[in-house]
């Protein structure tokens, strides 16, 4: 195929071809590379724009190395690595369970699937505020409705015991979908043959699921798994809207983490070494990501 | 076999922890989603002593329009609208105009087999690599260029953001369009630019109309770099929503009334995109 669309090249076809992907290049250029060049060479200087005469001064690994005796920048870390494991954990655990559930084709099935889209298409920033406006302590619904079951009023916001909690439940409430829908779609590429052999073989449905659907569809949950692992450390709006990385420091965030010493406290130096290691580390998960499900494609043949 | 085998395997399959207890999940899980956009909607519409009551009153019985007439008069939704809007359809343009491009080239052009190679991996990076880790080094940039506080850095950021899905799937549509034509007008003596713009782009139409959807949501949506380079006049609406949260006290009635003007324009776009748009966030999910 590809060689068949290559036979009636003229001179001009080559210029254009590159002619075309040069917007693309240029996008790239200014708005990815560029920057992240220059933070990559910023966050080997102490340069801070709070005073207004700063000038960057080199000072080597310096702010690598004090990110390490950064007690808030460890809590922001802890947060985070606590917030992804959970939130993962769970949204896997309940997607593929309703995945499973909405399995077959049948009129309901696709009507809920519709309704599963909603929660992942809308702006994390109006979900942030629609909870922080339901979780509310005096005010919210939640509490009111937790309270027909005697549960007395929580402060899910303002109690740093919570608010860690809270913010998962929102990113599960939103993401759960994601997963549902990305595991659905593989488990409806299974072959029926396979389905209908387990079930004439007399496997229970609980077999069928572990033994058949499981491992048919694991390299599918993997890459989700990795997705939503990387992007739980991209967590932003929701933690913004919500608690601003309070109450004290109980769900600060890596990226608010960044965000508040580059652009509030305007120390540049010190945020871009953070990101830069912030990059290094998310390389090095996708990687262990992509080796296990390497590995598990290679089991399955 | 029979077609009826499908539907016996699956639910078969579906009630693999049992009906009732099947049943009973779904339900919650269907009013877990739909519970928080009843609750937005009937406080957009909410007296104030309403939305301030203790306990809250589940249904009201008396509603009013004051929210969004305040959303209007006081908190300058047309003006986070026109911007969110010129954000999301100058992002969209921008990335759909170059995505195809590129991706057209790559496919149709006469570039060295091993650049696409190249885009593949750069989609996987951009995948992995959080949007906030260039966010210092481009707010520095963009305030140099003097452009903070204008649409167009917002524009040149979503468009980078978007342009690796886009050009990922229109990799797919332009490799399944038909050769046969391309080639004929390639004979008839038809530059590429030419071939490009009137004979294989209308064939992937429905394509480009759908991710061109899909990069219209994401901007719609996007906050971090909205709120990072914005100060006043370009604010978009989602920046204009956080905003009753951090600077003013809980105003949840024309909160209420602005999350409605945030979510129901991608609501419609989604009623209207549906497969497209399973396919699309799959694709960009999985491949690569």
């Amino acid at each position: 195929m590809l060689i068949s669309r290559r036979i009636h090249q003229t001179t001009s076809d080559r210029i254009w071809s590159w002619a075309f992907i040069l917007p693309v290049v240029a996008v790239l250029m200014i708005a990815a590379f560029i920057p992240l060049g220059y933070g990559l060479v910023l966050s080997f200087y102490k340069y801070k724009l709070t005073i207004a005469t700063s000038r960057p001064a080199f000072i080597g690994l310096q702010n690598y190395i004090n990110m390490f005796k950064d007690e808030i920048f460890i809590k922001s870390l802890s947060n985070n690595i606590l917030f992804a494991l959970m939130s993962v954990s769970i949204e896997l655990f309940v997607g593929v369970m309703v995945a499973m559930m909405l399995s077959d084709d049948n009129r309901m099935g696709r009507l809920l699937t519709t309704f599963l889209m909603v929660p992942m298409i809308i702006a994390p920033v109006a979900s942030g505020t629609l909870w922080r406006m339901m979780m509310d302590r005096t005010y919210g619904v939640v509490n009111y409705l937790l309270s027909f079951i005697g549960i007395p009023p929580v402060s899910w916001i303002g109690d740093y015991r919570i608010a860690l909690y809270t913010i998962v439940f929102v990113d599960c409430w939103q993401f759960i979908p994601f997963v549902a829908l990305l595991v659905l779609s593989s488990i409806k590429s299974i072959p029926n043959s396979f389905l209908d052999a387990a079930r004439v073989d007399g496997a229970s449905p609980w077999k069928v699921f572990t033994k058949v659907v499981l491992p048919i569809t694991s390299p599918v949950i993997i890459i989700v798994a990795m997705i939503r692992f990387i992007d739980a450390f991209k967590i932003f709006d929701v933690v913004f809207v919500m608690t601003q990385g309070g109450p004290g420091n109980a769900t600060e965030m890596l990226p608010t983490y960044i965000y508040r010493q580059g652009i509030k406290f305007l120390d540049v130096g010190y945020s871009s070494a953070t990101a830069i290691l912030f990059i290094l580390a998310m390389s090095l998960i996708a990687w262990v990501f992509i080796r296990l499900r390497n590995l598990q494609l290679r089991r399955l043949g | 076999m029979r077609a009826g085998s499908r539907r016996g395997s699956q639910s078969y399959l579906s009630n693999f922890i049992g009906l009732p207890t099947r049943i009973v999940i779904l339900l919650i899980l269907f009013i877990g989603i739909l519970f928080p956009f009843y609750w937005m909607i009937t406080n957009a519409f909410k007296l104030e002593q309403d939305y301030y009551s203790s306990p809250p009153v589940m249904f009201p019985t008396r509603i009013t329009g004051q929210n969004f007439v305040d959303i209007v008069t006081k908190y300058e939704v047309f003006k986070g609208l026109a911007n969110s809007i010129m954000i999301a359809s100058g992002a969209t343009v921008f990335t759909v105009l170059f995505g195809s491009m590129a991706a057209y080239s790559l496919i149709n052009g006469a570039l060295p087999r091993r650049l696409k190679g190249v885009f593949g991996s750069w989609f996987l990076v951009q995948k992995m690599y959080p949007a906030i880790v260039v966010a210092v080094p481009v707010f520095y940039i963009i305030r140099s260029l003097r452009l903070m506080d204008n649409v167009l850095s917002l524009i040149l950021m979503n468009t980078s953001f978007n342009l690796p899905l886009v050009i990922l799937l229109m990799i797919g549509f332009y490799q399944e369009a038909p050769f046969e034509v391309e080639e004929q007008s390639m004979l008839d003596g038809c530059t590429l630019p030419q071939r490009y713009l009137y004979v294989t782009t209308p064939m992937v139409k429905s394509g480009l109309i759908a991710t061109g959807m899909l990069t219209f949501v994401y901007s719609w949506n996007e906050f971090l770099y909205a709120v990072i380079l914005t100060v006043n006049k370009s604010k978009p609406l989602t920046v204009l929503i956080a905003g009753f949260i951090t600077d003013k006290a809980l105003i949840w009635g024309p909160m209420a009334a602005m999350g409605c003007v945030v979510v129901f324009p991608v609501l419609i776009i989604m009623w209207l995109m549906q497969r497209d748009f399973i396919s699309g966030i799959s694709a960009g999910a999985l491949k690569g």
